[in-house]
């Protein structure tokens, strides 16, 4: 195993430069954003190539702007740049929920979204909310790009499609609908710094009132190999006025819909158990929301 | 006030009067601290420095065959490799017993043992021949439970079996109270193995110097101590080490023990003069680092219908992990406080502390008394309301008062302010408020919880062990005075306390006073930092030292004068004249003349602590005779959809005598509180099979900013008669009640009780779904 002090690090100035060094296979290489995992990965030993390639000065990967395609997130947007930007907190507001439930502000200000995603844990807190945004990934090699929708990008934990040559360029997630609300609900052990126990995206269209739903999307984290989709709970919505008690009887069905582990941090059933309760709780926020609105 | 203040000794010092005691006064090392500026001993490095590194057992318990150590040393940049051979000494250490070998020769029996010692050019060429040691180990059965430990068939860990100390304290007949007994109450508490977290793992320097001196700078909480164990290892006399033990990132009495100072002076014997540093990360921190004993409590308690409690039986069992170090103290005083500050007439109380494999267990600030109090406090909150008793008054009713017999059957002499911070607990706001607190949850499906604990702590060491405080003055060549007092800094601002007392008893400014902590050439022998002791045993200690150097300066300026000594006094760094006031002389120029004449400048003097005269017999050390009482309110909200719980506020209401430094106390009180919110809610080092499961500070939760909640400080101040200032000690008992405390607030929101701790948000939502009727909502 390669010595922390012979590692080396090069920072390419451009995409391109850093096509080509992604595409040297001879020697072992990884790249590193704000190496908030990256870095850790490195100190115990897991994570250890010849060559880090080091792409956090690369601000053309740093942007959110949006366009008829949808709205495009770089890679190397930060945690913080994505809760603070009025775009997402209008138009993806579940992403900008998640964002800030990332850690605590030091993560946010170094952390990044292309990290998150590459990082590819099963507890990731941007990525169910990716997963209700209907979010592509754009992966590039120095032979073109490609694009794979979140939903096949994931194939297990701490894997995913992309392939020793290739990054990712851009994020592309779905505009929210003026009648569309999201919110994002984490249970870690503690506030601040802590990895999520279970996690739960939503963002649903509601009627002007709130009283009806005409669609929604949720997602889980954290309670299985990749994210899920709670498609049951998610034609449940429509059946009936919006309200508590549809929100209770959904809830009720969410555990049967996530397939989670015991490990230190808690058992299956707990995390069943949350699983229903994150539902509940996160719709009753959203509700309250929607009234302030 | 209190009865304490006529039996009060030692001269009245008011606090209305004083330019410094009992002020709220910033520390004198805040502002370094905050900025960073402040070097601790581990942040150094050192040109011509080397690396030291601990091999430790790869198994919880295993035989030694073989240890080779060629291919490491025959790596380039290792300078040494060190095994059980390599000892000149004594191959052992530990405060009360030494039976934890400094390096493990036949046998290792956790994974904090220690097999080898390496020295290196870098810290990676450290690591890397740590790794080519190749020790050849056949496993043992691995010991994990401390009640399987106790039974016949576990093996032993140590020749005399597993049960390192069992200590009794039996009062009056608990049969019979138990047969008259209106009612009864009993259960089973488990108690977490929480970990110190401090800001700087272990570490430190080790050096010969050219003199031949060995120099260990090294953080600790006893250097003297510290000094006599290195020196048995080493087989030296102690007077060629010196160490220096100040300042600490942090202690909590978890670097009260020996933690690396050994092992840096073993190395410092190989390196030919070269400073060599150890530091542990902190995944050899949570690995090899002293540990709170988890403790087992089945606490059986009765009660008449009035609310008098008449008996209580405890059986505490602590895992103390593969070695004794201050395991039999901290039963010890578990068995003292078990039955809480009251005035139980039958009790009957032992206690276990007990041999495994599971890592090692120390001191951690408590020292046992949270492990307890939770059944007393809890048990008691149970007979209110089962005879529907306000929570308050039942214990005013049970506490004792000065000069009563407590529970474990002594007149208690010294200052008692428990009924007075139960009376401040029942007029606080929060408390006086609480319906209207609990009526405004944040959310409709969260719920609110007070309620109120009290609980106390021995302040200095039990009845079989010395205790005494020593302190030096010294005029220095600018006028100022430098104090030297033994007990270290390890985070509780104790030097600013010294600070204070000296420049109020020579009429000084605290600017023209300079502290020095923890440092074997520097300060005398002056016991511990930890039992509560050291505001106590410090300002004691300058006060008896004070006079001296008064006496030293008024009779230099007589001498200097053709003055009488009786008309001179101190005042702001010179002598003046008692009637009027004029400067005499200043402190330089008393200086100038002393060490033209050759006179030493420097003054000291000892005390010994006060102690009770007779022992409870097999108590192990008890009863103290001076104690710290805490009264605590808190209120909770709890998400009843997850479990998760918030402390929302805290009222914290130390008897601490008389208040040294009101910023001082309010920086125990709070970051007892938030230690205490830990300990309650979220801590615990996980170990199965005698491995850690938890690693770092990752896996181990501590509480951040955002789980600390207001605390609200509101001091008791029962003067103790044997200090000057009246002061006690309170930097233990400021994180006790509130741990029953958020347990029962929990209670009071929910109906659901946990009795193992911590109380995550899975048990709290586990024990209100099986009390059925207060979860909302049940999944399936
Ligand atoms: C104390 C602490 C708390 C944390 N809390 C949370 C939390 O609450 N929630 C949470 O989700 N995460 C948390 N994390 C994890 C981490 O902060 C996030 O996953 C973060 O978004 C990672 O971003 P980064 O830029 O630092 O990634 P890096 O560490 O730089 O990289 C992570 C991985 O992604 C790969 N990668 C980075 N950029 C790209 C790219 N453009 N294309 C392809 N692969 C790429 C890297 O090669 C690496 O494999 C925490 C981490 C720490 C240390």
């Amino acid at each position: 195993m390669i010595k922390t002090s012979e590692m080396q690090v090069v920072s390419p100035k451009s995409l391109d430069e850093c096509l080509y060094l992604l595409n040297d296979q001879e020697k072992n290489n990884r790249l590193i954003a704000g190496g908030t995992d990256a870095v850790v990965r490195m100190k115990d030993k897991k994570w250890t190539p010849d060559i880090w390639i080091n792409i956090k000065g690369m601000n053309e990967l740093r942007y959110i702007r949006k366009d008829p395609s949808g709205i495009h997130v770089g890679p190397l947007t930060t945690h913080t740049d994505i809760v603070k930007s009025k775009l997402l907190q209008d138009k993806a507001d579940v992403l900008t929920f998640a964002a800030k439930e990332v850690g605590a502000t030091q993560m946010q200000n170094m952390g990044t979204l292309g990290g998150n995603i590459g990082n590819a844990s099963p507890t990731g807190d941007t990525i169910p909310a990716l997963y209700v945004l209907d979010a592509r990934i754009e992966l590039s090699s120095l032979y073109g790009t490609r694009t794979v929708p979140i939903e096949e990008f994931f194939i297990g934990p701490g894997k995913t499609v992309i392939q020793t040559d290739e990054i990712i360029t851009d994020i592309i997630i779905r505009p929210q609908d003026t009648s569309e609300i999201g919110i994002f609900e984490k249970l870690g052990p503690r506030k601040a710094q802590s990895i999520s126990i279970v996690n739960f995206a939503a963002s649903i269209n509601l009627d002007k009132e709130g009283h009806h739903c005409s669609s929604g999307r949720l997602a889980f984290g954290s309670v299985g190999p990749t994210i899920i989709r709670a498609k049951k709970c998610e034609s449940m919505l429509t059946l009936d006025r919006f309200d508590k008690s549809l929100t209770h009887n959904i809830s009720k069905v969410a555990w049967k819909e996530v397939a989670p582990i015991s490990d230190a941090r808690a058992s299956s059933n707990y995390r069943r158990d949350m699983a229903s309760a994150l539902l509940e709780r996160g719709l009753l926020r959203l509700m309250k929301r929607w009234e302030n609105k | 006030m209190s009865i304490g203040e006529k039996a009060n000794t030692h001269k009245e010092y008011s606090n209305e009067r004083n330019q410094w005691i009992g002020k709220r006064i910033a520390r004198i090392d805040g502002p370094e601290k905050v900025t960073g500026e402040l070097k601790y001993m581990t942040d150094e490095n050192y040109s011509n420095m080397v690396w030291g590194k601990v091999l430790r057992a790869e198994y919880p318990h295993a035989k030694i065959k073989n240890i080779e150590t060629e291919k490491a040393e025959s790596l380039p940049g290792v300078i040494c490799v060190l095994t059980y051979k390599d000892i000149p000494g004594f191959n052992g250490f530990g405060i009360v017993t030494p039976d934890q070998p400094v390096l493990c020769e036949d046998v290792v029996r956790c994974t904090a043992d220690a097999v080898a010692l390496v020295a290196a050019e870098t810290s990676e060429i450290a690591d890397e021949a740590i790794n080519l040691i190749h020790v050849d180990y056949e496993p043992l059965k691995v010991v994990t439970d401390a009640e399987y430990a106790m039974t016949g068939e576990a093996p032993y860990l140590h020749p005399d079996g597993n049960i390192h100390s069992h200590v009794k304290i039996n009062n009056g007949d608990v049969d019979q109270a138990f047969k008259h007994a209106d009612y009864i109450f009993e259960n089973t508490y488990y108690s977490p193995r929480q970990m110190h977290a401090f800001i700087e793992t272990e570490g430190g320097w080790g050096l010969v110097e050219e003199d031949g001196t060995l120099k260990i700078q090294c953080p600790g909480q006893y250097a003297y101590r510290d000094r006599l164990q290195i020196s048995r290892t080493l087989g030296i006399n102690p007077e060629r080490i010196h160490v220096i033990s100040s300042p600490n990132g942090g202690g909590f009495g978890g670097k009260d023990e020996i933690t690396v100072q050994i092992y840096l002076a073993l190395l410092a014997l190989h390196t030919e003069g070269r400073p060599v540093k150890i530091h542990l990360t902190r995944e050899e921190s949570v690995q090899a680092g002293m540990k709170r004993h988890p403790f087992k409590v089945q606490v059986k308690t009765a009660a008449n219908k009035d609310g008098v409690i008449t008996a209580n039986q405890v059986r505490a069992v602590a895992d103390t992990g593969a070695f004794a170090s201050l395991g039999p103290a901290v039963i010890s005083l578990a068995v003292e406080h078990a039955c809480g500050p009251y005035k139980i007439p039958n009790v009957d109380i032992e206690g276990f502390c007990v041999y495994t494999n599971n890592g090692i267990a120390g001191a951690f600030r408590g020292f046992g008394v949270n492990q307890v109090c939770v059944g007393i406090e809890t048990h008691i909150d149970m007979i209110a309301e089962q005879i529907n008793m306000d929570p308050i008054e039942i214990r005013k009713k049970n506490v004792y008062h000065q000069g009563e017999k407590s529970s474990v059957g002594h007149i208690v002499k010294s200052s008692v302010g428990t009924h007075e911070t139960l009376e401040k607990a029942q007029n606080c706001e929060l408390w006086t408020n609480q319906n209207i607190y609990k009526s405004q949850p944040s959310e409709p499906w969260k719920k609110r919880g007070v309620a109120v604990s009290t609980s106390f702590h021995a302040v200095g060491m039990g009845l079989d062990k010395p205790d005494y405080g020593a302190a030096s003055i010294e005029l220095l060549h600018d006028g100022r005075l430098k104090v030297a007092v033994g007990p270290e800094e390890i985070g509780t601002g104790n030097g600013t306390v010294y600070a204070q007392v000296c420049a109020e008893l020579l009429h000084c400014d605290m600017a023209d006073i300079s502290v020095v902590q923890g440092d074997t050439s520097e300060t005398l022998d002056s016991g511990t930092i930890s039992a509560s002791r050291s505001t106590y045993t410090g300002s004691r200690a300058i006060a008896t030292t004070a006079p001296l150097m008064i006496e030293l300066l008024t009779g230099t300026a007589s001498e200097m004068l053709n003055i009488p000594a009786k008309d001179i006094d101190v005042e702001d760094c010179n002598v003046i004249h008692k009637k009027d006031h004029s400067i005499l002389l200043s402190f330089t120029e008393l200086y100038d003349y002393l060490s033209i004449n050759k006179t030493s400048t420097k003054v000291n003097s000892q005390f010994y602590l006060p102690k009770e005269k007779e022992a409870i017999k097999g108590s192990g050390g008890a009863p103290h005779h001076i104690y710290g009482y805490q009264t605590n309110v808190v209120m909770v909200e709890v998400d009843t959809l997850t479990g998760e719980t918030d402390v929302l506020r805290v009222v914290s209401i130390p008897d601490c005598g008389r208040v040294m430094n009101l910023q001082g106390l309010e920086g125990q009180t709070e970051g007892g509180a938030i230690m205490g919110i830990g300990y309650t809610l979220y801590e615990d080092v996980i170990i199965e099979e005698g491995y850690h499961k938890t690693s770092n500070l990752g896996d181990y939760i501590i509480p951040t900013i955002r789980e600390t909640p207001e605390i609200e400080t509101i001091p008791v101040e029962a003067p103790e008669p044997s200090n000057p200032f009246g002061a006690k000690g309170i930097g233990e008992v400021v994180m006790i009640p509130i741990i029953p405390a958020i347990m029962s607030a929990i209670y009071d929101a929910t109906g659901a009780r946990v009795k193992h701790l911590p109380a995550t948000p899975e048990r709290i939502f586990n024990a209100m779904k099986s009390t059925t009727s207060s979860v909302p909502m049940s999944s399936r």
